[in-house]
């Protein structure tokens, strides 16, 4: 006997969650569908099977340039969030010291700063310094966003380890940096990739603060907002859409199941 | 296991700022000086073109004298809290559902319902206008069943406050259900058990034992959702047409297109700043990291 | 900016008044000298270099390659270099930022601004072969002080185009951007001074261009009034293309090419041309515009001949639909020859349009256009 649900109300939960599902992932069916059909306007009733727009969106330079940029400013911003991200959760969670609450707010805080304002501080920043807008400027905004993200997975799992195996290394004489890089850091692995995973694809797919501060270059959610007014070019960019969410969607699933894996592996 | 709070004790203390050193000053370069431009730029101390400036309150003034830019930010405000109050009543039984019906594979569930929010943002404000237009998929399935005849199609859906507000509940109905979901995994369930012993049904329980105790979880959701929503620019300039026009919007057209104010758009920018700290702030208990753990 | 600005304290900052003054070079005290050594040096070397262009987004390498064929083949050491501007005042802050374009491409309202800025300097039109082909009104238009600052290039009108088959206008008149009866199939262009002089033209004022504050606040109050009635406000020509094409809008101010793109989709569309009592057109020109300091006139200007040429007039009015002010040049598309009245020499101005020109308080403009956008 359930006390929290009746079976009618399991039932009943069941078919709506069911229903918010298909309502979430109808959207990227319906994309799927178009992205196969033969007209230029997605519009019922179907007007055949293609290939085309794939192909089409294969051939593109520009796109591949976008998506060339938007890997490169990910890759960046990933390795620098996470580096950042492991010091910062290191000394949250290993360390006491009195402004820890103050420290752990200013961490923190980039994630709820509106990204129209934080991309207007660093359009300001850059102009005022007379620092130019490209890859750099956006590789800075995009750390500083994604930075609570990876403190906010490191954090948790740098807490469940056990911190007696760090003693036991410490008075067998291994320095603290050793300590760290033989004991502490393949345990965390895990959650360090996993760091890497959001980092990475939150930089890949972020618009607003890229739109600022990118100059006259081009990242792929950047080219992508434009030619969303491109009508032309609209069954190519829902090619590329459904090509994104698939491979994401399987990242996604694929890396968290496989960190629950290994994390459930190294479990003492 | 021990719990990781401990003190690796050691002689120098220079262990935490040299930890702390890069991440804090990376940020005060590059996340708290912008944000004290925006004050400048504001308050006239700097301006994008040459000409008169100096600490002065006349940008301000004049941005707030007329009551326009307050009333745009009402209307945002409104369309916020509208979203955000819709998708936690819609998110709360999903999160009930996974957290207390006991399903073996609520991990999974989870991450089928927040993977979409994980894909690409832009792509899914893409789906909708897709599927919103009048000549667009919606509309034309109706026509092609015959519910509606061409020339008569559900106007209004697309390029209107109604988009913005579906096209943001949708973005992020799936991340507001992981801070409830959380607090309700953490509930006793043996206080279910013990209201139930003491005579309580199930509603009785829910109200007066599951709800009180996922209060934290539902104002860390609201707050996650409202917050971005209401400086959110790009999917009103996608969907939003001219009604759809929000706060966020005014803000980027004030340093893009037509001609640049930065004066204003600084003002702007940063009233939403401060309205945004304030409220993060006064509810800054419901939004502990705890509730946000991955996963 | 405006005048008073102008007139204002100058407690310039050091740093923004050293990169205005490098990119002027001639303006203010400090500037002097240096913009001297810049000219100087310049003088000195043979011109080298990629040439820097400023210019609109299509007009680049990015499909507006052929405008320019005729200069890249005779100056291949010195292909150009582009750096895009959404609009003119978008070009200005770049340009005070520090960027140092030789050649850039506003609108004809802004060439008094931009002459009396400092910025730029006027152009040897003898050194233009194709300038006399050019049609005089339009060059008139870009002349300052007797000075030829701009060179007319591309032009076109600011008209309302209209589904026929599902709007029935009361007149041919601008009152139809406001018309009650199409509430929610209606879109206005995202510009401060158009929305501003239409409201004015409609109002009748003497000068739409430059209202007064009262007239400025009676205009802000008639388009809040009818904002209501408004779809979308667009900013860039294709979404306006996609929104009429896909049904969601059904009249808009619009650009030639817009009508002739619905045509192309077979859509039953007007565009109207009216030469019908005060209810005229707006029409517009873009002007090159040559900036002061630039180390490459010589190329600049062989530049602007490349753009001035029959065969670049053709191919942008075959191709972006608007027209060109090489007189020779004659467009494929009749349609096209027809509504933009190519074959009058007067079509932008008086009588037959209303030439787009300096609006002096612009910038107060801007500011009551975001209200209205905010209402």
């Amino acid at each position: 006997m359930d006390v929290a649900l009746s079976k009618n109300g399991a039932r009943v939960l069941r078919a709506f969650f069911v229903l918010v599902v298909v309502f979430l992932y109808a959207p990227i069916v319906i994309l799927l569908i178009f992205s196969f059909n033969k007209s230029q306007v997605p519009a019922f009733p179907l007007s055949g099977f293609t290939f085309q727009w794939y192909r089409d969106f294969f051939e593109n330079s520009d796109l591949r340039g976008a998506l060339e940029t938007s890997a490169i400013v990910a890759s960046l911003t990933s390795v620098g969030a996470v580096l950042l991200g492991i010091l910062a959760s290191i000394a949250l969670t290993r360390r006491q010291f009195r402004a820890k609450p103050l420290v752990s707010a200013l961490l923190l805080s980039p994630l709820v700063i509106p990204y129209v304002v934080f991309g207007i501080s660093l359009l300001l920043l850059f102009h005022t310094l007379g620092i130019g807008n490209g890859i750099p400027t956006v590789f800075i905004g995009h750390t500083v966003i994604t930075l609570p993200y990876t403190i906010l997975v490191l954090v948790p799992r740098l807490e469940q380890l056990d911190i007696a195996l760090e003693e036991a290394a410490f008075d067998l004489g291994a320095g603290r940096l050793r300590t760290f890089l033989l004991i502490t850091l393949p345990l965390i692995l895990p959650a360090i990739l996993s760091a890497f995973l959001i980092a990475f694809t939150t930089s890949f797919d972020e618009y607003a603060v890229a739109s600022f501060v990118i100059g006259t270059r081009v990242t792929f959610p950047i080219y992508l907002y434009s030619a969303l007014r491109f009508p032309s070019e609209l069954p190519q960019v829902i090619a590329v859409a459904v090509v994104v969410l698939v491979v994401s969607l399987i990242v996604i699933v694929g890396a968290e199941v496989g960190r629950r894996v290994a994390e459930r592996r190294f479990a003492d | 296991m021990g719990r990781g709070e401990g003190v690796l004790r050691r002689r120098f203390n220079l262990t935490t700022p040299s930890l702390l050193g890069l991440p804090l000053a990376w940020l005060g370069v590059f996340f708290l000086l912008p944000i004290a431009f925006v004050a400048l730029y504001s308050f006239d101390v700097y301006t994008l073109y040459p000409g008169a400036h100096g600490f002065t309150l006349a940008g301000w003034r004049a941005t707030f004298h007329e009551p326009i830019y307050l009333r745009l930010f009402w209307k945002s405000v409104k369309m916020s809290l509208t979203v955000s109050a819709i998708i936690v009543l819609l998110a709360y039984p999903l999160a009930y559902y996974l957290a207390l019906s006991g399903t073996k594979r609520k991990y999974i569930l989870l991450l089928l319902l927040i993977a979409p929010f994980l894909t690409s943002y832009l792509l899914r404000v893409l789906a909708w206008k897709v599927i919103l237009g009048d000549q667009g998929v919606i509309n034309t399935f109706l026509f092609w069943t015959g519910v509606r005849s061409p020339g008569h199609p559900l106007s209004q859906l697309l390029y209107s406050r109604f988009a913005v507000m579906l096209v943001l509940g949708y973005i992020w109905l799936p991340f507001v259900a992981l801070p409830i979901f959380v607090s309700l995994e953490s509930l006793d369930r043996s206080l279910l058990e013990a209201a139930s012993d003491l005579g309580a049904s199930r509603l009785q329980a829910f109200r007066r034992v599951t709800l009180p105790l996922s209060l934290p979880g539902i104002f860390a959701a609201f707050l996650f959702v409202f917050i971005p929503t209401l400086g959110e620019f790009v999917t009103p300039s996608l969907v939003g047409g001219a009604s759809g026009y929000m706060y966020g919007n005014q803000i980027v057209d004030l340093f893009g297109t037509g001609f640049p104010d930065w004066e204003t758009g600084s003002v702007l920018a940063l009233f939403l700043l401060v309205v945004v700290a304030v409220l993060t702030i006064v509810f800054s208990r419901f939004l502990q990291p705890r509730q946000v753990a991955s996963g | 900016m405006d005048t008073e600005e102008r007139r204002a304290e100058r407690r310039i900052d050091r740093q923004t008044l050293l990169k205005w003054a490098a990119a002027a070079g001639g303006a203010g005290v400090v500037a002097g000298p240096s913009g001297v050594a810049d000219a100087m040096r310049a003088l000195s070397a043979a011109e080298s270099g990629r040439l820097q262009v400023l210019d609109w987004a299509g007009y680049g390498n990015d499909g507006g390659q052929a405008m320019f064929a005729q200069y890249v083949k005779a100056h291949p050491n010195n292909k150009p270099q582009f750096t895009y501007m959404t609009n003119e005042a978008d070009a200005l802050a770049k340009i005070h930022a520090g960027l140092k374009p030789d050649l850039f491409r506003p609108y004809v309202g802004w060439v008094k601004y931009f002459a009396t800025s400092g910025l730029v300097q006027p152009w040897d039109t003898s050194k233009i072969s194709n300038f006399k082909h050019l049609n005089p009104f339009m060059v008139k238009a870009g002349q300052y002080n007797g000075k030829q600052y701009g060179i007319p290039e591309d032009w076109g009108f600011d008209a309302i185009l209209y589904r026929s088959d599902t709007v029935k206008p009361k007149a041919k008149s601008w009152g139809l951007l406001y018309d009650e009866r199409y509430k929610g199939k209606i879109a206005w262009f995202d510009d401060p001074v158009e929305n501003f002089t239409i409201a004015g033209l409609l109002f009748g004022f003497p000068d739409p261009w430059n209202q007064t504050d009262a007239q400025l606040a009676q205009s802000q109050k008639f388009l809040i009034s009818k904002k209501h009635l408004v779809r979308t406000i667009w900013a860039s020509e294709t979404e306006l293309d996609q929104q009429f094409a896909s049904g969601d809008v059904w009249i808009a101010l619009a650009w030639p090419n817009d009508w002739v793109q619905m045509k192309a989709k077979k859509l039953p569309v007007v565009y109207m041309h009216p030469a019908v009592k005060k209810q005229r057109p707006i029409a517009w020109v873009g002007m090159f515009m040559l900036l002061n300091g630039t180390p490459r006139p010589d190329l600049a200007h062989a530049y602007v001949d490349a753009w001035s040429s029959k065969a670049s007039a053709k191919w942008l009015e075959d191709n972006y639909g608007y027209g060109h002010a090489n007189t020779q040049a004659r467009p494929s598309s009749s349609d096209l020859l027809r509504v933009l009245d190519l074959s009058n020499p007067k079509a932008v101005t008086l009588p037959n349009a209303y030439l787009d020109r300096d609006v002096p308080r612009r910038a107060l403009y801007a500011k009551m256009w975001e209200e209205v956008k905010a209402s």
